[in-house]
């Protein structure tokens, strides 16, 4: 059930913490025009030599640690206890990088920018949830991420989301990883890193826009469970995928369902999936006809985000900060804005002809063209694929996590009566032994 | 009911005295921000004030003091505030931890069994679920289309790069001959070549008017006609706009917004009323259209409304307000860009790449203000560029800007534009004499090539019309003065009673002479005034109309009017 109240004081709140993350605001960060972006809250620091190799130990660590604690102990209170110390020391202690989610971005870059050599510890970082992922589902979201964490911490009384806007709002997450991967491989921004909602109270400073949505999400995050991994984290969009294949993965019940039901509800991101019904008969014949026409939509939906994305090039490319600096180099020039900025200052002291910078721009803008095709392409996949799962019957004949959402938090164990049979039995065999 | 637990009232009272401090932590956070972006600026516009108000002067010691007073109590509530915000912020943090570990302890002290509802139909309830699944994820299709779609739409956000795509084409100049592409068609010179322009018609009743449109801002340049489409301007203080109409039904195809630059958003131009903010009229070389204004805005539009560029060539410095036309030449538009006394530098002689607004060339001047149209014509197989100013009639070469030849023969505020005609360029100083110049020279041929000098006057504003035998002058107040090309001799005069502004236009042997009230004045042309009709429109006209194919295109001043039959008829060649 979805209920009003909670929703209202969340957003009573927000406008709240709004406020009050502006009257945090320190000494205003200098003004430049041109977007300048404030290198605390973009890049990974620089190499720490000994302690990127710690962090990656650590998260090695912790991941065998969450795998044990979510598959075999099964016990809420050592994942909850794991989860905190792993927000303590990425998230607060290690300043909240370097991350898996923000990794993405140095691997796309690496493919695409030869002269960019990706750090040891941040390739660690960014493949080892993904094999772990591979292998037991998303136990890294369960317990060692420190985005996942802080949103974990906060959530105290959950309500649920209905599936369609969860539906709905995904698809959130898929365009932002296109667009992270899209800017990160044209070398123009890291955005994934540049709205990273939480770095800002890891670090207990930053841009108070990024303060104020960061706020806005754990207020929200009180009432429904992690929306950020839900509905905006690309690295999770890839954890998603790689769960579906998990050769070991959260099970509810230890042993077998009776169908009790009493788990019912226990997910507060909606991961349980009931056991489904078979079709009423006249539904199997819409249904196939729904999927071919679905299946011919796909390839349209390919085609028109491609042509879209094309189309879009040239607002893509603004993110560029070469392109923002031509563009205000040519509304100088043309006396269409006043006055100059420090970049438009700095690259006049440079002495670069304005021609060659408006020939490099407009190379990056047919760049955008390719990138924006595909990442419309991708978009219009993505939007097709997903019509299509929500068309075909599945099968399931227990309570289960679905594995693609389930978080691996634990929570729904203690739901279960077998749960309780085998804590039981298990205390037994202690005792007698 | 139970009552609660010790543990459980604890915990309540702890979240009930960490919610309150949360509470109270926020309100000083507040406050502390009301005082930071509201009190302090206030403080600091005062200091600046202080300081600009001794700027120049001697201060005294007492002033000097109060100054670095005020600036000490600055920077001291500055530091205070930091620091203030920050324990706050600190404190606000501890007390929402606490809040949240009260509040998830008491929800685990008061924790429920499960309890499950009857089960529905859980398989409709299935179905239902993906159903509306999918009309979410529709629904998400359609706002990111709708966006995408929107910002394609809004158009092409780069401005040094969009006009390239539109390709280098032009139309020829054989091309232009056929339509009419700029003030007072090819060459600037007002005459037509087709041969079947409609010489009856009436306002009132509606006879032989094709279609009336309204346009949606004043503007007194004229109307130019390409193919199927007919364009003009229109602006005020706050607004710049091209318009484009269907020339056979007369619709409103598209509006193009021509932002007004900064500077002269800040000049606050003020021209004469009977300049306007559009008095330029607009041109086009067959594959774009070029509009300016009277502030300097000059922007590019392909014939879909796409804007391709616009730049501000500065706030021209304009007696009455700039009100040069332009013209093409290939693919650059030319801007005569007259203004200031003479003596400060500041005209020019632009050739912009239509296709990005860069400049190609431009060439300094060391004129005054005028408001003649520039006009490049073909003069024994060599195209000549030729501007009239104050003192100068002179002719570049459009290919570079290089002068070709000058000649020193003009003065006061010169209005009507040069036309070339029988061999000789005429050019008309305002109430004084008209001059005809033989356009072979190079260099200054003040004395060596002025044809003749015809001085029994000359019009203030509207420009001459010639068929190659005679030369047909107009002056506003009506009078219209015959010339023979050959040696300039008056040949007639006849006094029209009526106020003109637009310049005469010759087609099919037939003189148009549109006066301001509306009424269209046709005679033939020949040394004897001869009279053909009057036609009345029943709306004041400002502009020159425009001539192509069987039709005339005239603005009113509050509508445009398509004058002849639904088909475009017969051509001349
Ligand atoms: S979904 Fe993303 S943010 Fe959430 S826990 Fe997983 S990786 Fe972290
Ligand atoms: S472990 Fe259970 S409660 Fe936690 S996310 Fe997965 S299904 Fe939901």
């Amino acid at each position: 059930m979805v209920r009003p109240r909670p929703i209202l004081v969340a957003l009573a709140a927000l406008l709240v913490v709004g406020v009050a993350a502006l009257g945090l605001e320190r000494f205003p960060p200098p003004e430049f025009e041109t977007d300048y972006v404030r290198p605390t809250t973009t890049a990974p620091n620089p190499p720490q030599g000994v302690w990127e190799y710690v962090d990656a130990g650590v998260l090695a660590v912790t991941l065998v640690l969450a795998t044990v604690l979510v598959l075999r102990t099964r016990n809420r209170k050592l994942i909850f206890t794991l989860m905190l110390f792993c927000l303590a020391y990425f998230g607060f202690f290690r300043d909240g990088c370097v991350c898996p989610i923000g990794a993405i971005q140095n691997v796309t870059l690496t493919a695409f920018d030869p002269g960019y050599a990706i750090p040891l510890a941040v390739l660690i970082f960014f493949a080892l949830p993904l094999v772990f992922t591979l292998f037991f589902g998303r136990v890294f979201c369960g317990a060692v991420c420190p985005l996942g964490a802080i949103q974990d911490a906060v959530l105290i009384h959950p309500v649920r989301v209905p599936r369609w806007l969860e539906s709905g709002l995904r698809l959130i997450a898929y365009l932002y990883l296109g667009a992270g991967v899209l800017f990160a491989a044209m070398g123009a921004m890291f955005i994934i890193c540049r709205y990273d909602p939480f770095v800002g109270f890891f670090r207990l400073s930053g841009n108070w826009e990024i303060l104020v949505f960061g706020g806005c999400l754990l207020l929200i995050g009180m009432f429904v469970g992690r929306p950020y991994c839900r509905f905006l984290c690309p690295y999770g969009v890839i954890l998603r995928q790689l769960s579906r294949l998990s050769r070991w993965r959260v099970t509810i019940t230890p042993t077998d369902c009776i169908q009790c039901r009493l788990c019912e509800d226990a997910c507060p991101f909606g991961a349980i999936r009931k056991p489904t019904e078979p079709w009423p008969d006249k539904e199997y014949k819409v249904a196939r006809r729904r999927l071919a026409f679905l299946l011919v939509l796909l390839p349209v939906l390919i085609g028109a985000g491609g042509w879209g994305g094309y189309e879009l090039r040239q607002w893509l490319a603004l993110v560029h900060p070469e392109v923002r600096l031509a563009q205000r180099i040519y509304l100088e020039e043309n006396a269409l804005v006043e006055g100059t900025t420090d970049a438009s200052d700095a690259f006049r002291a440079l002495g670069r002809s304005s021609d060659e910078l408006y020939a490099a721009a407009t190379q990056l803008r047919d760049r955008f063209g390719l990138g924006g095709t595909l990442l419309g392409a991708f978009v219009g996949c993505v939007i097709g694929g997903k019509l299509l799962t929500l068309s075909v019957k599945r099968r399931r004949a227990d309570y289960e996590p679905d594995p693609a959402s389930c978080l691996a938090c634990g929570r729904c164990y203690a739901y279960c009566p077998k749960e309780h049979e085998r804590l039981k039995r298990g205390r037994e065999g202690l005792i007698r032994h | 009911m139970n009552e609660p637990s010790v543990a459980y009232r604890t915990v309540r009272t702890t979240a009930k005295v960490a919610g309150t401090f949360t509470v109270l932590f926020l309100v000083l956070l507040v406050g502390n921000l009301i005082g930071t972006t509201v009190i302090g600026p206030l403080r600091e516009d005062r200091l600046a004030a202080m300081k600009v108000a001794l700027r120049g002067g001697d201060p005294t010691d007492e002033q000097l003091a109060e100054i670095r007073q005020l600036d000490l109590q600055i920077r001291r509530n500055r530091v205070w505030r930091l620091d203030f915000a920050h324990k706050t912020g600190h404190a606000l943090l501890a007390s929402v931890v606490v809040l949240l570990v009260a509040g998830r302890l008491m929800r685990v002290l008061n924790r429920r069994p499960p309890q499950p509802q009857n089960a529905l139909d859980v398989g409709a309830e299935q179905l239902r679920e993906a159903r509306v699944s999918r009309w979410a994820v529709t629904a998400g299709l359609v706002v990111l289309g709708g966006g995408a779609a929107m910002l394609v739409m809004v158009g092409a956000p780069l401005a040094f790069v969009a006009a390239e795509e539109t390709g280098p084409a032009y139309a020829s100049r054989e091309d232009k001959r056929l339509q009419w592409h700029r003030f007072r068609g090819p060459d600037g010179a007002g005459v037509s070549i087709f041969t079947n322009i409609p010489t009856e018609w009436d306002g009132a009743t509606g006879k032989g008017i094709l279609w009336k449109a309204a346009v949606p801002l004043p503007g007194n340049n004229s109307p130019i006609i390409w193919n199927d489409r007919v364009f003009l301007s229109g602006a005020t203080e706050q607004k710049q706009e091209v318009y484009c109409y269907d020339a056979d039904l007369g619709r409103l195809l598209w509006t193009g917004d021509v932002p007004i630059s900064p500077a002269a958003a800040q000049a606050r131009i003020d021209p004469m009323e009977d300049t306007g903010y559009a008095a330029s009229t607009m041109a086009t070389d067959g594959k774009r259209v070029y509009a300016i204004f009277v502030t300097g805005d000059i922007a590019a539009f392909d014939f879909n409304g796409r804007r391709l560029w616009y730049k501000s060539l500065g706030v021209p410095d304009n007696a009455y307000g700039y009100a040069s036309s332009l013209e093409t030449h290939q693919d650059r538009v030319i801007v005569q860009y007259d203004q200031g006394h003479g003596d400060e530098d500041v005209s020019r002689l632009y050739a912009l790449d239509g296709a990005s607004g860069r400049v190609v060339w431009e060439v300094k001047r060391d004129v005054p203000n005028s408001w003649t149209s520039p006009v490049v014509v073909e003069i024994e197989g060599r195209l000549q560029l030729l501007t009239l100013t104050d003192p100068w009639a002179l002719a570049n070469d459009p290919a570079d800007g290089a002068e070709i030849w000058r000649a020193d023969c003009l003065g006061g505020d010169v209005a009507p534009s040069a036309i070339y005609a029988g061999g000789l360029v005429l050019a008309i100083e305002p109430y004084s004499h008209m001059v005809a110049i033989k356009p072979t020279g190079q260099g200054d041929v003040t004395k060596t090539h002025i044809a003749w000098t015809m001085d029994e006057g000359g019009p203030d504003v509207c420009c001459p019309v010639s068929d190659g035998q005679y030369a047909y002058l107009l002056e506003s107040h009506g009078l219209i003065m015959c010339c023979r090309l050959a040696d300039g001799e008056k040949v007639y005069e006849h006094d029209l009673r009526d106020n003109f502004t637009a310049s005469p236009s010759l087609a099919g042997g037939r003189l148009y002479f549109l006066g301001m009230d509306g009424v269209m004045t046709i005679a033939e042309a020949g040394p004897e005034y001869k009279e053909l009709g009057k036609n009345e429109l029943g709306e004041k006209c400002h502009a020159s109309p425009a001539f192509v194919d069987g039709r005339i295109y005239i603005r009113g001043l509050e509508n445009l009017y398509c004058i002849g039959g639904a088909v475009a008829g017969d051509r001349a060649d």
